[in-house]
């Protein structure tokens, strides 16, 4: 047989075969899955402004504490208790009653905490698709043991679950936070993938793909994954928000991170310490984690509706 | 198959007339396919754990059929009736409680992971419903061109030089090959699905209700495709669907089923000009022709389809069966199973008293109906 | 019950326009539907997805929900317009004088009422009865409509039905108010034929019984030659072909009609190729101008770039199409004569 050229429909092929068929050329834009839901999420104002606020903190805890180094750890009593001052560049926030600079350990805290927050929902995400995917995908006995296992992880007070593998592994270790947030927290994300899994597993365009012979991976990756993925990212960038919260709250308590070592959640245990002479200074680290909390929570519901096949684009 | 493999780098030939009409012609008649005693039934769990079989939905019970190269066999029934089931079996998209299909002469079931992979290519189904059977996140390109990439043909261009033959083949225009299933209809979307379903240049495609779906002006359209490709490809059918007069024009050959049950199969002709199951009979008096001078007394069954999960005992059409009534109800439809048996020139008829299928009887039958109002 | 009768048919459709404000654009669902249902009558509507033939319907029963508007026209029932009643007048003519049925029970059903209470309660809310009353009746509708064992099936939940026996339950909810009108939109479209066949024969009983009117929606041509003495057929939010049925289905004229005929496999007539209408159903979006039909007509010609009026081919017969009563193309020039040739040559010279 002689090859067809390009973008030539063989003389054989349309006998009959597409009698009728072959349509006007549409020559509307062609838009991706993900080009839609880009536009969906754009037309999501409050979600816009969560993703430029995040991407603010974000830029500002990846630059400032690699200029200033180990500052944010420096004393110097004589500049304790000095006010804030926008005429300081340098100190805008001001110093703290051991004089350590309060903007630069500002940032530096938001750095810890968006790191435990990120990296906690990382462990999260790959825990939970991995245990979710398998239940749903593999099935029978394998999913009724593991599904079993996030029964009792969840029936465990979760709170104090953390607190108790902190302080038995390492208190004032991010790592050891982060780890037990992650083993803590995968539950849900396991539940979502499996749930759709288990949908997926029994659709036509998977069945087809196994019919075409195509291995279990490509399958799991190819076409159950993408397709199971909208919850679990939702999910993750509200777990986000709940594990900077999680962190806060510990070191808060003191098991978390500890001075020397700067977080959102011992600032403010450092500020209620000198509260009646400078009050100002809880509401620094309370507001920045209200804006991280916030801005996670609006790109969240941003993303719900955004990668929802079911919403339609609004011109 | 060509025997060629793409990873070789051998020229692109899936579509090849050629081959399709030795294939058509030297290997016409002969078994391609062989269903034996085919079960598949699904558990229904129960217990505290969810783990302890409490019963079984008998989906498919003991299906026996041959599908001969270059044919399409129909396949009718109710839904719920297992004929789906039985399709993704023999496919072995879903495993089987029990049986074996050849494909000739390899058993199917007893394959390998390698061996089936390279099995599939020969098998191939298109599904119903198009909107659910194609990958929503996945372009046109990259839904049809998966099975070649599968089985090694790695080579962006070639594998869209592919693509695009396909899609022309299928009537689709070929700068589609970018686009996204949503943006195509019902009727385009099943193209796409054939086009698929044809990358792998199988020889036995099963057809699942594939034109159900679509609208009446675009079934015609999607019907004649299916046989022109048949022709060209010399591609053997299994034809599953509800709708009677669709089978009978594409079918050379129909079974049909009802229960878990083949009850009768039979080369198309005969098997709707004669049924000789009560069965096929009442299904084919309730089909409401479109012309409204040939209204006609039809032949109404009572009750509904028993539950696959207790079937009854004996015939399972016992419970329904306007025959048997009018036979006084002979106690051998209760207890003993019929067998599928040879009723004359290989039309297989699974009924006891299938030689009291008369015209006669079943116009006497249409007359003796009850109202169907109560009260 | 005493109904009053007069000249005027049971329900008439007048230009009715059903618009949907969608962001995308204005889709004109229905756009100058009429047709009217005598006493007693069945009228089939048939047409494609989209035709606009369950909006229609929907129009009727002022169900349309937003994005949509009823936009214009008028639906006269017994004279009374429906679009000018107010709610609670219309609420009442709901159930009362015009129920509906629809193509899948499940949905119209509610799941935590037995279908008991739900048909009493249908009793109750347009009759003044008590409680053991309304019961009664709905178990003397559920042996109506021919389900065995009806006192036992009545205290039962939808979802311990089958499809079929669902489907009775909704007709027995529909028909206990007596009503004037049935409108039934794909009311067999789920259903296997076997049970297809029993719902049609109870409908036609019950249709004599009650000496009811409906409107029977659906795709399926074999049902509407079963069941309808008038065929309407839509396509594009218009109605294109409209008679008796014997006429349509022995004589089509549109060419939209005659090619869902051939198009449709018949039993018993195998034939070697299906006969097909090329091309898909335009865009709502971007119909195409003049007739709607002409980009998958073998027919079009000229004159179709001008929209065709929907006209009287013979007594009681309309098409919305060029085409002479005869079948032929218009003829145009000073010797064609009718009115059909004057507005086909007025439409070739204007400037579409």
């Amino acid at each position: 047989m002689e090859g067809t050229q390009l973008g030539q429909i063989p003389a054989k092929a349309t006998t009959g075969a597409g009698q009728g068929a072959v349509d006007e050329v549409d020559l509307t834009p062609v838009r991706t899955y993900w080009q839609l839901a880009r536009q969906r999420f754009m037309q999501h104002s409050l979600a816009v402004v969560g993703l430029i606020v995040m991407a603010i903190l974000v830029t500002l805890a990846l630059v400032v504490p690699t200029i200033t180094g180990s500052l944010y750890a420096k004393t110097s009593l004589s500049l304790a208790n000095h006010p804030p001052s926008l005429l300081n560049p340098f100190a805008p926030l001001g110093y703290d009653s051991i004089g350590m600079n309060v903007f630069i350990r500002l940032v530096k805290a938001l750095q810890t905490s968006l790191f435990v927050g990120f990296s906690a929902v990382s462990i999260i995400v790959v825990v939970g698709i991995t245990v979710g995917a398998i239940a749903g995908y593999v099935g029978g006995a394998v999913d009724n043991l593991l599904m079993r296992l996030v029964d009792v992880v969840l029936s465990l007070p979760s709170f104090f679950l953390i607190v108790m593998m902190v302080a038995l592994f390492g208190t004032g270790n991010a790592i050891v936070v982060i780890v037990a947030i992650g083993i803590v927290g995968w539950t849900t994300a396991a539940r979502l993938v499996r749930a759709e899994f288990l949908s997926l597993r029994e659709t036509d365009f998977v069945q087809a793909a196994r019919a075409l012979g195509a291995g279990d991976r490509r399958i799991i990756v190819r076409h159950m994954l993408p397709a199971a993925m909208a919850p679990v990212v939702v999910a993750a960038t509200l777990g986000i928000a709940d594990s900077v919260v999680v962190e806060a709250t510990l070191s808060f308590l003191s098991f978390g991170i500890s001075p020397p070592e700067a977080s959102l959640g011992n600032m403010l245990t450092n500020a209620q310490e000198f509260f009646y002479r400078q009050p100002i200074l809880i509401l620094y680290p309370g507001l920045t984690l209200i804006l991280v909390v916030l801005a996670a929570s609006f790109m969240g519901d941003g993303l719900r509706d955004a990668l929802d096949p079911r919403q339609r684009v609004r011109k | 198959m060509s025997g060629q493999t793409w990873a070789d780098g051998a020229a692109i030939e899936p579509i090849e007339a050629s081959a399709s009409l030795v294939r058509a012609n030297g290997g016409a008649g002969r078994v391609l396919l062989r269903a034996e005693h085919v079960v598949k039934h699904f558990p229904i769990r129960g217990g505290l754990l969810g783990v302890t079989t409490i019963g079984a939905v008998r989906a498919v019970d003991d299906v026996s059929f041959e599908v001969r190269r270059g044919e399409t066999l129909g396949l009718v029934g109710e839904s719920g009736c297992g004929k789906t089931t039985l399709g993704k079996v023999i496919l072995r998209l879903i495993p089987a409680t029990s049986g074996q299909v050849y494909v000739d002469d390899r058993p199917l079931f007893d394959l390998n992971a390698t061996q089936l992979k390279e099995a599939r290519r020969d098998l191939q189904v298109v599904f119903q419903d198009p909107y659910a059977s194609l990958n929503p996140r996945m372009t046109v390109g990259e839904i049809v061109g998966e099975g070649p990439l599968v089985h090694g043909l790695t080579d962006k261009a070639k594998r869209e030089e592919l693509v695009r033959e396909l899609l022309a083949k299928v009537g689709l225009n070929q700068s589609h090959i970018h686009r996204y299933p949503h943006e195509f209809s019902g009727g385009q979307r099943q193209r796409i699905g054939i086009a698929r379903a044809l990358a792998l240049n199988p020889e036995f495609i099963v057809c699942d209700e594939p034109v159900s779906a679509l609208d009446v002006s675009i079934q015609s359209q999607v019907l004649n495709l299916l046989d022109d490709l048949q022709q060209e490809l010399g591609l053997t059918y299994l034809f599953i669907a509800h709708n009677l007069a669709v089978v009978e024009h594409i079918s050379d050959r129909v079974g049909v089923m009802y229960l878990g049950k083949l009850v009768e199969l039979a080369d198309v002709d005969p098997l709707y000009a004669a049924p000789k199951h009560p069965y096929t009979v009442a299904l084919l008096s309730a089909v409401p022709e479109p012309d409204p001078r040939r209204r006609k007394k039809r032949l109404v069954l009572k009750g509904d389809v028993p539950s696959p999960a207790a079937p009854p005992e004996g015939c399972r059409f016992n419970t329904r069966c306007w025959l048997r009534e009018q036979l006084g109800n002979p106690e051998r439809c209760e207890t003993e199973e019929p067998v599928f048996r040879d009723v004359g020139a290989g039309h297989l008829v699974a009924c006891h008293f299938s030689e009291e299928v008369t015209p006669q009887a079943i116009a006497s039958a249409a007359e003796r109906q009850l109202p169907v109002i109560g009260a | 019950m005493t109904v009053h009768r007069s000249d005027r048919p049971l329900l008439e459709i007048q230009d009715l326009r059903t618009h949907f404000f969608t962001q995308d654009g204005t889709v004109k669902a229905v756009d100058g539907v009429s047709y009217e249902i005598g006493d007693g009558k069945t009228v089939g509507v048939v047409g494609e997805s989209g035709c606009g033939k369950s909006i229609t319907a929907l129009s009727v029963m002022r169900l349309i929900e937003q994005p949509g508007r009823i936009v214009g026209g008028s639906v006269l029932l017994r004279g009374r317009d429906l679009l000018r009643v107010d709610d609670a007048e219309m609420r009442d003519i709901r159930g009362n004088q015009i129920s509906m049925i629809f193509q899948e029970p499940m949905t119209s059903l509610n799941p935590v009422y037995t279908c008991g209470d739900q048909i009493s309660e249908a009793v109750s809310l347009h009759e003044a009865v008590g409680r053991r009353q309304a019961w009664e009746r709905a178990v003397e509708m559920l042996q109506l409509v021919g389900i065995p064992d009806p006192a036992r099936r009545a205290k039962q939940y939808p979802h311990e039905l089958s499809g079929g026996m669902r489907q009775r339950v909704m007709i027995a909810m529909a028909l206990s108010t007596n009503p004037e009108l049935l409108i039934a939109d794909e009311p067999t479209t789920a259903l296997d034929v076997t049970i297809q066949a029993q719902i049609l024969e109870l409908m036609k009983s019950l249709r004599e019984r009650n000496r009811m009117a409906i409107m029977l929606i659906t795709h399926d041509l074999g049902v509407i030659a079963e069941m309808a003495d008038d065929v309407v057929v839509m396509y594009a939010g218009q109605v294109v072909e409209q008679s008796d049925a014997d006429t349509v289905f022995a004589k089509p004229h549109h060419p939209y009609t005659t090619g869902l005929l051939a198009s449709i496999p018949r039993l018993g007539e195998k034939r070697q190729r299906l006969e097909v209408i090329q091309g898909v159903v335009p865009n709502p979006l971007n119909l195409p101008k003049g007739c709607l039909f002409k980009r998958r007509c073998p027919h079009a010609m000229p004159v179709c770039d001008t929209p065709p009026p929907l006209q009287e081919i013979a007594r009681g017969h309309l098409s919305r199409c060029w085409l002479t009563p005869a079948g032929e193309p218009p003829a145009v020039g000073p010797e064609a004569t009718g009115e059909l040739a004057e507005a086909a040559a007025s439409a070739l010279q204007a400037p579409a």
